[in-house]
């Protein structure tokens, strides 16, 4: 939550080792051609490596991301404070404070589309956010520990009002 | 050869026209031009739709070519397909000019009937002209898949299982696997089909809506079917492109691209995963199934296993040292497969639960597919017609050329998508007319990389023509 710059960060990083990568092999030794063979018995032997290099990463990265879902059956919520959040075109109908430090669980519907609920923190980040659905109730537990002004913002397109439906509360 | 450049012609002249589009709403969002909030969603809903159905059907078209060359295909359907893509684009096109429509590609049910500015028969206009695309679509997959089918004596064959399973009574046997390219055929045509029936599925229960409001959705049900739809449908766009590298740098590099069994079973993993992957989508459904969250993580980073492993893997390995010329063509084939990695990276990123919670339904969102489509898809389009048009005329085109092209597309393109993920790493929303800051800084600094971009596009135009206008010396490719 609130991770958006090193999101970036670790993006260009890993953008800029893929490129540097594919230019080094697409440009080295580009004026000494060799068989093709020669070039096989190296890639496939390097291939294997590689394979194995990016199942592992992909089976670390998994394991470390489960248990920061937001999902409220990975979340301890019980006895958290309910706040009801109901979002029509283009407003949300919420609760204008909100405790600090005190456990919350968001009960977000909508009245007519699909929108999305999205949490800014007070620094401007993109803070929490789950969708508010017709028929169903999205349940997002939430604890703040910084005080201040937060701005919700729709994060779902819901019309020609969609860039204008914003609201906030106050965590004090 | 006729059927693949009217496909590829097409695609790439609905490109030209809908990169026009895209220009004038980053224009708007960076406050340069003026578009009312109604016009800018018009727009977006047929910039957004236009583009993927433009990189549609021009991959289709290079697709549909590279089946035929080894299995003889009826140009007739492939004709009638196109028909309903030119009744679909029409109808589309007067939905949102004379109809204004504008709840975008993903409609998400009930957004097209509720509090719209739009008559209702724009709404149903556009939900027809989207139904003729994907029957359209579905048509050519449905061709491909019958003639393979055919050919290959069955699924099994065809998808290679014999030769994995059994190679040593395969090879003596005298038996050859599917090329590389009628695997990417295979696999597009099996997930089209799934993926054009969740489309016309729910776009047939949103049309029974539009003509009986009795008839109610369970949202849920429908956004699901709808990124059943719309992720497959676009995500195979770059697999539909991806059959040209196969052919292309094999020629480029003068060496040759063989199916083996890593590449057999890399493209079985795509086939399960490009249907499964939708589910990153809904990671901010709470009420979705959790065991398909899980699931959509996974299937996500998997996805991306056959392509760093066995398909660029295998396409830098055909360059390494082959003493491979930079052409124009080959130039766009490496170019594409940096695009691909680069914008994988951005939605493998974005797929990951925790971070989606940051990024979801930001620019980030577009940043990605942006890269994908415009540094990935296009340029292996461009490559494909670029190495045809060396080929036949046995030319190439010069150093400036390749600069000015190079410097637009690529650098433009790069200025053009950093300010995507800037932005959007700082939470601004997709899809605001009006962006809070530091939107509409980024808009700005996009527009001068998409108006570079546009540079390059027509001095690739411009080089593209006259390559054509040639004699023709060389070979088809």
């Amino acid at each position: 939550m609130g991770d958006g710059l090193l999101v970036l960060k670790i993006f260009l990083v890993v953008a800029a080792i893929a490129i540097a990568a594919m230019l080094f092999v697409a440009l080295y030794g580009a004026k000494k051609p060799l068989p093709q063979s020669v070039v096989n018995d190296a890639g496939y032997r390097i291939r294997k490596l590689w394979l194995g290099l990016v199942l592992v990463v992909a089976a670390i990265a998994f394991a470390l991301t489960v248990p920061f879902f937001p999902y409220p059956w990975a979340r301890a919520s019980v006895g958290a404070r309910h706040v009801r959040v109901t979002a029509a075109q283009y407003a949300f109908v919420m609760p204008s404070v909100l405790p600090v430090d005190v456990p919350l669980v968001f009960d977000v519907t909508s009245q007519d589309v699909n929108h999305g609920f999205g949490i800014y923190a007070p620094d401007g980040t993109l803070f929490a956010q789950v969708q508010a659905m017709p028929d169903y109730i999205n349940h997002l537990p939430i604890e703040f520990h910084v005080k201040g002004h937060y701005v919700v913002r729709c994060l779902e397109f819901c019309g020609i009002g969609h860039a204008y439906m914003h609201g906030g509360f106050d965590v004090r | 050869m006729k059927i693949m450049w009217t496909y590829i012609v097409a695609g790439l002249t609905i490109f030209g026209l809908m990169l026009l589009v895209g220009i004038g709403l980053r224009a708007s969002q960076a406050g340069w031009i003026p578009i009312d909030t109604g016009t800018f969603y018009s727009l977006l809903s047929l910039h957004g739709v236009g583009m993927i159905t433009a990189m549609a059907i021009a991959g289709l078209g290079l697709l549909w070519y590279l089946v035929d060359r080894e299995i003889h295909l009826d140009e007739r359907v492939a004709m009638l397909a196109f028909a309903f893509f030119a009744i679909g684009v029409v109808v589309v096109i007067v939905s949102v000019v004379f109809g204004h429509y504008g709840a975008l590609w993903t409609m998400l049910y009930p957004l097209p009937f509720v509090g719209t500015t739009w008559p209702s028969w724009a709404t149903g206009a556009w939900l027809l002209g989207v139904a003729a695309v994907m029957l359209g679509f579905m048509l050519i997959c449905a061709q491909i898949l019958g003639a393979i089918l055919r050919s290959s004596g069955g699924l099994g064959s065809a998808l290679g299982l014999d030769y994995v399973f059994g190679r040593k009574a395969f090879e003596a046997a005298g038996k050859h696997p599917p090329s590389p390219q009628m695997l990417a055929a295979t696999v597009v045509s099996i997930d089209g089909l799934i993926g054009g029936a969740s489309g016309l599925l729910v776009g047939i229960a949103m049309i029974a809506h539009w003509l009986d409001p009795h008839v109610v959705i369970d949202p849920l049900w429908a956004k699901n079917l709808t990124y059943q739809f719309g992720h497959t449908f676009a995500n195979l766009t770059m697999y539909m492109a991806v059959a040209g590298i196969y052919v292309a740098l094999p020629i480029c590099t003068k060496r040759a691209y063989h199916s083996s069994i890593p590449l057999v079973v890399a493209w079985w993993g795509t086939l399960v995963f490009v249907i499964i992957a939708y589910f990153h989508h809904l990671y901010m459904d709470f009420v979705q199934w959790p065991a398909v969250q899980y699931i959509g993580e996974i299937s996500s980073y998997l996805a991306a296993v056959p392509v760093v492993v066995v398909t660029v893997f295998g396409g830098l390995m055909l360059i390494h040292r082959s003493g491979m010329k930079w052409t124009l063509g080959s130039m766009f084939f490496f170019a594409g497969m940096v695009g691909w990695i680069v914008g994988g990276s951005a939605a493998i990123l974005d797929a990951t639960i925790p971070f989606n919670v940051d990024l979801h339904n930001t620019l980030w969102v577009p940043a990605h597919f942006h890269t994908y489509l415009l540094e990935g898809v296009f340029l292996f389009i461009l490559g494909w017609v670029f190495v045809s048009l060396e080929q036949r005329a046995e030319a190439a085109s010069n150093a400036l050329v390749r600069w000015i092209v190079g410097l637009g597309i690529f650098g433009g393109g790069a200025l053009f998508l950093i300010s995507f993920y800037v932005a959007g790493a700082a939470g601004v929303p997709r899809r605001y007319a009006v962006e809070p800051a530091p939107g509409p800084f980024w808009a700005g600094i996009a527009t001068v990389g998409a108006l570079l971009i546009l540079v390059g596009v027509l001095a690739a135009l411009v080089e593209g023509i006259r390559l054509a206008r040639m004699r023709a010396v060389g070979s088809a490719v």
